[in-house]
């Protein structure tokens, strides 16, 4: 545009009020926090009178908060981890060995998208209670897998852009079939990898219809279904709750931080892909 | 022989999948078509073929009709506020400006929490008494008098969307910015150079090649907004009665809580097929569109 490189306050100052008001939201439960049950609801939006680091101890006391993020991160991890290799697996032979079968698995694998996980529901508790996954981490593991389907068609995509000529020469230096996929072609798909386990971190780690489902037990909950609980234990207790909520969203914030650039790549990566 | 074997050695990558994807999707699926022709309750053994009278019951029921209108309104009022903010944001966040990396960020934040945490904090904010921030702050400037944000039938909707709107428009816009910066500067110098206003820009260049990236973030927010279930089940809990009931939280009530599976299936079985028609219908609209454009 023609004032490409002139900075404008102009465009500060319009900005300045809805920037302020998108995140007031994230002021006003972190300023509550470090108040008494009184004064949060005697003055909800002023800077505590009186800073209290209490309701964090308390919290610490009362929630298996360390447990749950531990159950979280074990969860996201491994599911994340085996969702990535299952999909770029699948998409090795739809790329490189393509003929009439593989288009039709292809188009099966596909068909996943269409299939709102709604539909699915009643008849996956119906298994998983059946196959005793109830309150088992696995068990929901086992269930995420199932979102490999998107990491498979990433994968496949990028797997396109490929050249050829590598697996070539791997062949004709004595490499097998399934040699090349390990050694030359999964280094190869970093850049999309990265993409797949931002996306599916993101889904995994804030998920609550599937745990509130699957996991009953207070010790095996994830973090988000720590928060559901304590929103009916802490009804009355605001600035209990909304310590609560500060405290899971740190490490939400740390991967803000550091991944934003990535997690951007990764957006725009995959919505080009896709 | 050789070649079977060949064969075999790439096709054996594809067993993990297929045997996941069969057991969590495609079995499920069908398994819910069955289920929706039967009154199976869940604790008897044995039940019986009811034919369509799953269907017919489901336009009886309060509770599914309600969920089933209120997710297809949240899915298009939540993409249509979403998209009119998230272009205009996506322009503005193009600019050079000095504050332009940390609106960036506070504006994409939102997006990485999850709906459930969001629409809780949310919750304090349109909350009906004296804390109930917004209540206040109205109060304060306005002289307004306290409204029932997540009580009101139609309140509670709006503000659904609104929360919904305020989480994603960042991610959305980010989105836009990244198509907007594969536009060449040199459409934009030609155009002025032959007269045109910046606002003629927009319109003439911008937006047209906004066009697939507009086609990408709609497929996103309709098919998102099908499954919505955490903000307002965390915002007013579905309530007032079954006003804010999306379909996942009747599944659950109906199908889960009660054990009508059979109910449930058939209501999960009619959604599918709504999903699908919207999913067909908007892939070709959105694909015309773009063939117009260009």
């Amino acid at each position: 545009m023609t004032n490409e490189h002139k900075r404008s306050w102009l465009l500060d100052l319009v900005m300045l009020p809805i920037g302020l008001i998108t995140f007031f939201p994230f002021y006003y439960i972190l300023i509550n926090t470090f108040k008494t049950m009184k004064e949060t609801a005697a003055s909800p939006l002023h800077l505590p009178k009186q800073w209290v680091f209490t309701n964090y101890v308390t919290v610490f006391q009362e929630t298996p908060l360390l447990r749950s993020f531990g159950n979280t991160l074990t969860i996201t991890v491994i599911s994340v981890l085996l969702m990535v290799l299952i999909g770029a697996m699948a998409a090795y032979p739809i790329v490189y060995n393509p003929g009439r079968v593989n288009r039709i698995v292809m188009l099966y694998l596909l068909a996943g998208f269409m299939i709102p996980f709604q539909t699915t529901l009643i008849p996956l508790f119906q298994l998983m209670t059946d196959l005793q996954l109830v309150d088992r981490l696995y068990g929901l593991i086992m269930l995420y897998l199932g979102g490999a389907v998107f990491v498979f068609f990433l994968m496949m995509g990028y797997m396109k852009t490929i050249p050829r000529e590598l697996s070539e020469a791997a062949i004709i230096d004595g490499c097998g079939i399934a040699g090349i996929f390990w050694r030359i072609i999964l280094p190869l798909l970093k850049p999309i990898t990265v993409t797949c386990i931002i996306f599916q971190t993101m889904w995994i780690w804030n998920d609550f219809l599937a745990p509130m489902l699957f996991l009953n037990s207070r010790s095996n909950a994830t973090l988000v279904l720590q928060i559901y609980t304590a929103k009916g234990e802490f009804s009355v207790n605001w600035p209990m709750f909304m310590t609560l909520t500060v405290i899971t969203l740190v490490p939400i914030f740390i991967f803000f931080i550091v991944m934003q650039k990535q997690i951007v790549k990764g957006i725009v990566g995959g919505a080009i892909k896709g | 022989m050789v070649k079977w074997k060949r064969h075999l050695q790439y096709q054996w990558f594809l067993l993990p999948i297929l045997l996941i994807y069969t057991v969590f999707t495609i079995f499920p699926l069908l398994k819910s078509v069955y289920l929706s022709f039967t009154n199976f309750d869940g604790y008897q053994k044995t039940y019986d073929f009811v034919g369509l009278q799953n269907y017919a019951r489901i336009f009886t029921d309060n509770a599914i009709v309600s969920g089933i209108s209120f997710t297809l309104l949240f899915a298009f009022a939540s993409t249509l506020v979403i998209t009119i903010l998230a272009i205009p944001l996506a322009i503005v966040l193009d600019r050079n400006f000095y504050t332009k990396n940390i609106h960036r960020a506070i504006f994409f934040f939102p997006s990485i929490p999850s709906g459930l945490l969001l629409a809780y904090i949310w919750g304090f904010i349109l909350a009906p008494i004296s804390s109930g921030v917004l209540n206040d702050v109205l109060h304060t400037l306005f002289g307004m008098k306290a409204q029932p944000w997540l009580s009101d039938p139609v309140l509670a909707k709006v503000s659904t969307v609104m929360v919904a709107a305020w989480a994603a428009t960042g991610w959305h816009a980010v989105l836009y910015l990244a198509f907007l910066q594969s536009i060449p500067k040199d459409y934009y110098e030609a155009a002025s150079i032959d007269g045109a206003s910046r606002l003629q820009q927009i319109r003439y260049i911008t937006l047209p090649l906004l066009a697939p990236a507009m086609t990408v973030s709609v497929m996103l927010l309709l098919t998102g907004g099908f499954k919505v279930f955490e903000i307002p089940f965390a915002l007013t809990r579905g309530g007032p009665g079954f006003e804010t009931h999306t379909i996942t939280q009747v599944i659950v009530l109906r199908g889960i809580s009660e054990t009508q599976y059979g109910l449930a299936s058939a209501m999960s079985v009619v959604f599918f097929a709504i999903v699908l028609v919207i999913a067909c219908f908007q892939v070709k609209l959105m694909q015309r569109r773009e063939e117009r454009i260009q």
